[in-house]
């Protein structure tokens, strides 16, 4: 008797031990101080809450749930809900680095989503909360320049060359991100920076598959300080492929609207040879008969 | 005299029959060769439709784009029948990851009017019976590209699109499950009782792409969301996976992107990396679902 209330007391400290490490696992988690001071470039307006939206939508509910509705998924740790309030008494930046990094089951977006869009998501958790005001950074004094970008690939070594211009003038330091644009994601090719002459290296594989002509849909972003320029095009980088359909020169199907040209002429001799075939001896044994009564 | 008369009577009624059976077999093969044509001509339904530089004009109903007719049966047919240009489309199933939580059959049943008990997706408990382990399998069409369900079908219900996949039209399934019997994967199932809200959908225009409504009497299977992919989006079960088990994809672009973390990786990297296999290859049926090992774990 007294052995079991021993045990019972060691299962109590256990529980109460291990729902204290949850808590704490979750709370825990602190970004770094010079990434938890980290400012949004971008002032959140209605546009940047709607991709966050999407982007929170196809990458986030499935765990965290709806914000505000408090429907996240059980998980230990728990997600918690991005509207609730100890959610929300996170700094911008501690949020940013939370959603780039990730840790344990929360998964690190670092590659699939750039800075600004992570700054969409972070836009769209603040929408939830009513007496957010976003903190700006001090831009008195600051002059953003204007990047121009171009695109090329280099077919000796294999890599898209990307150059970056201000009024003229080749930028260097920029970092630069490009992307191979995918049905349903983009693809990250490589992240390189530009040297003194403006212009940075990405690595191509040549062995990913463009169109006809070997055109592919290529993204590049360029960011520095509060500095960025997108550009997307067409480039004739990747190796020429001929797409063909799934059901071509293919017949695996049982109805006549499908069948092959031969089929279908080969059908119709063979039935109206045999109706021919059929006629003819009708009429010849008629003939004989008639002849037969004629004599 | 007598038999000059018999003679013309027996012409005549020569004559007629020869008629008749002439006049029958031309109808007959015309008949047949209708079934062969494949008609595309305009409806002579006029609408009358304002262009986007302000201009009213009268257009044939079959003209139309999508968007205005998507209320339209015989232009969700036509386009269901096509499937998408340039487009190969394929899964891949981490099963390593998947941890039961069962969020893909939820919205893929919630998507396709489905009732608890009826599965175009199914998580099946795997168990090894030497190592006494077990692990999760998410077990879908297949989407083979030599689908023994399309080659058994006699009416032409179930059919393979350009872009891969395998769908069934309930506007032609007599309901006979051959397609059923036939398939090795066991990834269909049949409306053996009214479906889910059947009151709801009544005025619903069937959608082959989405297979909504469901109709009583007919077979109804994993789609791949084609209604979804139409518009760049990722599948129902892909985008609502909370473990990142799906990756989903066109195999043309070399690329699949994962439901839940939505990156982007090389298809046949990710495939020779993680020693992907598929269901039954010794059946020769090629599917495009491809599964990455589940995890080794101790019993």
């Amino acid at each position: 008797m007294k052995n079991n209330k021993g045990y019972n007391l060691i299962i109590l400290f256990c529980l109460c031990f291990l729902a204290v490490a949850n808590v704490n696992a979750q709370s825990d988690w602190q970004a770094p101080a010079e990434e938890n001071e980290k400012l949004s470039p971008f002032l959140f307006d209605d546009d940047m809450v709607l991709e966050g939206r999407v982007a929170y939508e196809n990458s986030c509910t499935s765990c965290h749930g709806t914000p505000g509705q408090d429907d996240f998924t059980p998980m230990s740790p728990p997600p918690g809900d991005p509207g609730a309030e100890a959610f929300q008494a996170q700094s911008d930046g501690s949020i940013f680095y939370k959603i780039k990094m990730g840790r344990g089951t929360m998964p690190k977006f670092e590659d699939a989503f750039a800075d600004d869009e992570l700054w969409n998501i972070v836009a769209y958790i603040r929408s939830f909360n009513e007496d957010y005001k976003q903190e700006l950074p001090n831009m008195e004094g600051v002059v953003i320049p204007e990047y121009a970008m171009r695109l090329s690939f280099d077919e000796n070594v294999d890599k898209l060359v990307v150059k970056i211009f201000a009024e003229e003038v080749p930028q260097p330091e920029v970092s630069v991100s490009a992307y191979v644009m995918g049905t349903f994601g983009k693809h990250l090719l490589g992240k390189a920076q530009t040297n003194e002459l403006g212009i940075a290296y990405v690595d191509v594989d040549p062995t990913l598959p463009g169109d006809e002509e070997g055109k592919i849909n290529v993204m590049v972003k360029a960011t520095k300080g509060f500095a960025r320029a997108k550009l997307q095009q067409d480039l004739a980088m990747a190796k020429p492929t001929e797409r063909h359909s799934a059901i071509e020169g293919r017949h695996i199907w049982s109805t006549d609207r499908m069948a092959p040209i031969w089929l279908k002429i080969t059908f119709f001799v063979s039935v109206f040879g045999v109706w021919f075939a059929l006629l003819f001896i009708v009429f010849g044994l008629r003939n004989i008969k008639k002849a037969r009564e004629e004599a | 005299m007598n038999m000059a008369n018999k003679n013309d009577k027996s012409r005549r009624s020569f004559l007629q029959k020869l008629g008749i059976a002439g006049a029958s077999t031309v109808a007959g093969s015309a008949l047949l060769l209708q079934g062969c044509s494949d008609s595309n001509k305009a409806s002579g339904n006029k609408v009358k439709v304002l262009t986007a530089d302000n201009k009213l004009v009268e257009v044939d109903v079959a003209h139309l784009k999508p968007g205005d007719k998507i209320q339209d049966l015989s232009y969700l047919q036509k386009r269901g029948r096509e499937g998408i240009p340039g487009k190969k489309f394929v899964m891949v199933v981490d099963l390593a990851k998947c941890k039961n939580a069962r969020k893909c059959m939820k919205a893929c049943q919630s998507a396709h009017q489905l009732k608890p008990e009826m599965h175009h997706l199914n998580v099946l408990e795997m168990e090894d019976p030497v190592k006494k382990t077990s692990y999760w399998m998410p077990k879908t069409c297949q989407h083979c590209d030599n689908p023994p369900c399309v080659s058994v079908c006699p009416v032409d219900a179930t059919f393979k699109r350009q872009d891969g996949i395998v769908l069934i039209d309930n506007e032609r399934c007599i309901g006979c499950r051959f397609c059923v019997a036939a398939c090795p994967y066991s990834a269909r199932t049949f409306n053996w009782t009214e479906p889910k809200n059947s009151d709801k959908m009544a005025d619903v225009t069937y959608d082959m792409e989405l297979n909504v409504p469901q109709k009583k009497g007919t077979v109804t299977k994993c789609a791949f969301s084609a209604d979804q992919l139409r518009h760049g989006k990722l599948p129902y079960c892909v985008s609502a996976c909370p473990n990142g088990v799906y990756y989903f994809g066109d195999q043309n672009e070399d690329l699949v992107t994962n439901g839940t973390t939505k990156k982007t990786v090389r298809l046949s990297h990710l495939l020779e990396e993680n020693a992907a296999y598929t269901l039954m290859p010794e059946l020769g049926t090629k599917p495009s679902v491809y599964y990455l090992p589940p995890r080794e774990s101790e019993g």
